[in-house]
């Protein structure tokens, strides 16, 4: 008898118990998935109205404005979304690999671009990345590339509240204010459907009209407000009340804030799915394996009757 | 008919075309009317009166941004927004003094906290307000 039956079967009833726990997981994280896509889904009109508004107000030339401050960048503030758990496929890869790939060409995030002319102002020559992490994940990639981690926020809900997002963007806006950066840069995975999220970087401060456009392309279509032609009328033909200053300084920080919170929503969303993908892959694998276990068991099974019989008809043969 | 849409995290609370709506800002109460010229305004906790034909329809705001584009469309994106018909009076006026109670409490010590209890009781007022309103229009 080649291999043991006893060995076979607890190989079988362990891969079982394994299915049960990643069968377990993938209800779970289907149903958390639900809700996060739900709250996703719901932001993001609201995210695309904000986004619109501040590409009007970003074009009003305030120089003096603290949030529309463009010098040469020599630090970046970089706010990685990842999760707090592992077991989600490939989803904290994804956003690490991009990361990294920040990381390799500094100079090319470092660099501030306006659309209309072309114009780039050039970064200082040594660039400076820190991290401000979103989930357990992010800080174990600023450890491993010996990054600089400013904090970390880990204690984030599955679905969190603008509440819980606030103290991420009221850091990131003072330490821009303090001039600690000069640039901060969101990586996030933004969610397209349950079995696609891509990785993407946004610029969050200072507040770019290139930046803002990408986002609004990004949202899909289907959210029916009708875009004006924006360029026709200048926000110089709104008018701003009380006045632009408390304007500037009450609705930018609420807007970059939405911004925020619909970046955290949608890597939720995506982190979920994803993790509901991977389980349910686990399960399918899990299920093959004990069928092809089941499969030597029984050869192994058969092959031992056969062995038994072959010896009482070798004995009964021997008797004679 | 203007196009009105209001807005918040948790999805669109109201949309409609609608003769007139009142809105409370940070510079006082202002009145919509149809081709009202572009304008970005401050929004401050307090009701809004949206009028459609006849109808008058009380919603409770509380702090957000507002936006007439140059086409007319009018955007309201409210940190929280509810019809009238949605608030429970005896849930909100508790939080209401549990936010008051709150505030006796830490009176004095840190601004910060002192600030957001002050626009939590305003915010809860207002809910307190529209949903009595609407609950005697519909005993009468």
């Amino acid at each position: 008898m080649a291999v043991s039956m006893k060995a076979i079967k607890g190989r079988i009833k362990s891969v079982k118990n394994t299915r049960k726990i990643t069968k377990a997981m993938e209800m779970v994280s289907a149903a958390k998935m639900r809700k996060a896509i739900d709250a996703a889904l719901n932001t993001r009109l609201y995210a695309r109205l904000t986004a619109e508004l501040m590409r009007q107000l970003s074009a009003l030339q305030e120089p003096n404005y603290s949030l529309f401050r463009r010098n040469p960048v020599e630090k970046i503030l970089m706010i990685l979304v990842t999760s707090n758990r592992g077991l989600c496929g490939s989803f904290n890869s994804n956003v690490l690999k991009f990361a990294d790939k920040i990381l390799q060409d500094k100079e090319n995030v470092a660099k501030h671009r306006k659309t209309d002319a072309g114009e780039e102002i050039d970064p200082e020559k040594e660039i400076t990345i820190d991290v401000l992490g979103v989930g357990r994940k992010s800080a174990d990639f600023a450890r491993r590339a010996k990054l600089n981690l400013i904090s970390v926020f880990d204690a984030l809900p599955e679905t969190p509240t603008m509440e819980e997002v606030r103290p991420i963007t009221d850091q990131a806006i003072q330490a821009f204010k303090d001039e600690t950066y000069d640039k901060v840069v969101v990586v996030y995975t933004h969610f397209v459907s349950s079995l696609q999220q891509d990785v993407k970087v946004r610029q969050l401060l200072p507040v770019s009209d290139t930046d803002l456009q990408k986002i609004l392309t990004d949202l899909p279509e289907k959210d029916e407000v009708t875009l004006p032609e924006q360029t026709d009328t200048p926000i110089e033909c709104y008018f701003l009340e009380p006045d632009r200053d408390t304007i500037l300084e009450e609705v930018i920080p609420r807007l970059i804030e939405a911004e925020l919170f619909q970046a955290v929503l949608e890597s939720s969303a995506s982190e979920h799915s994803s993790r509901m993908v991977a389980m349910k892959n686990a399960t399918e694998s899990a299920g093959e394996m004990i069928d092809s276990l089941t499969l030597t068991f029984n050869k192994a099974r058969q092959a031992a009757i056969t062995q038994e019989i072959a010896e009482i008809a070798g004995g009964a043969a021997a008797l004679e | 008919m203007i196009k009105f849409k209001v807005v918040t995290l948790h999805g669109v609370t109201y949309e409609d075309d609608i003769d007139k709506v009142t809105i409370p800002t940070r510079s006082g109460a202002i009145t919509i009317l149809e081709n009202h010229a572009p304008l970005v305004s401050v929004l401050k906790p307090g009701e809004m009166t949206i009028h459609k034909g006849d109808d008058k329809i009380p919603l409770a705001v509380s702090t957000g941004i507002m936006e007439i584009r140059p086409s007319g469309e009018v955007f309201v994106m409210a940190d929280t927004a509810e019809r009238a018909e949605d608030i429970d009076v005896e849930r909100a006026d508790d939080a209401r003094k549990r936010a008051e109670e709150l505030m006796k409490q830490q009176r004095g010590t840190e601004n910060l906290d002192f600030a957001r209890m002050q626009a939590m009781i305003e915010k809860e007022l207002v809910r307190v307000d529209v949903g009595n309103k609407y609950r005697k229009l519909r005993i009468k």
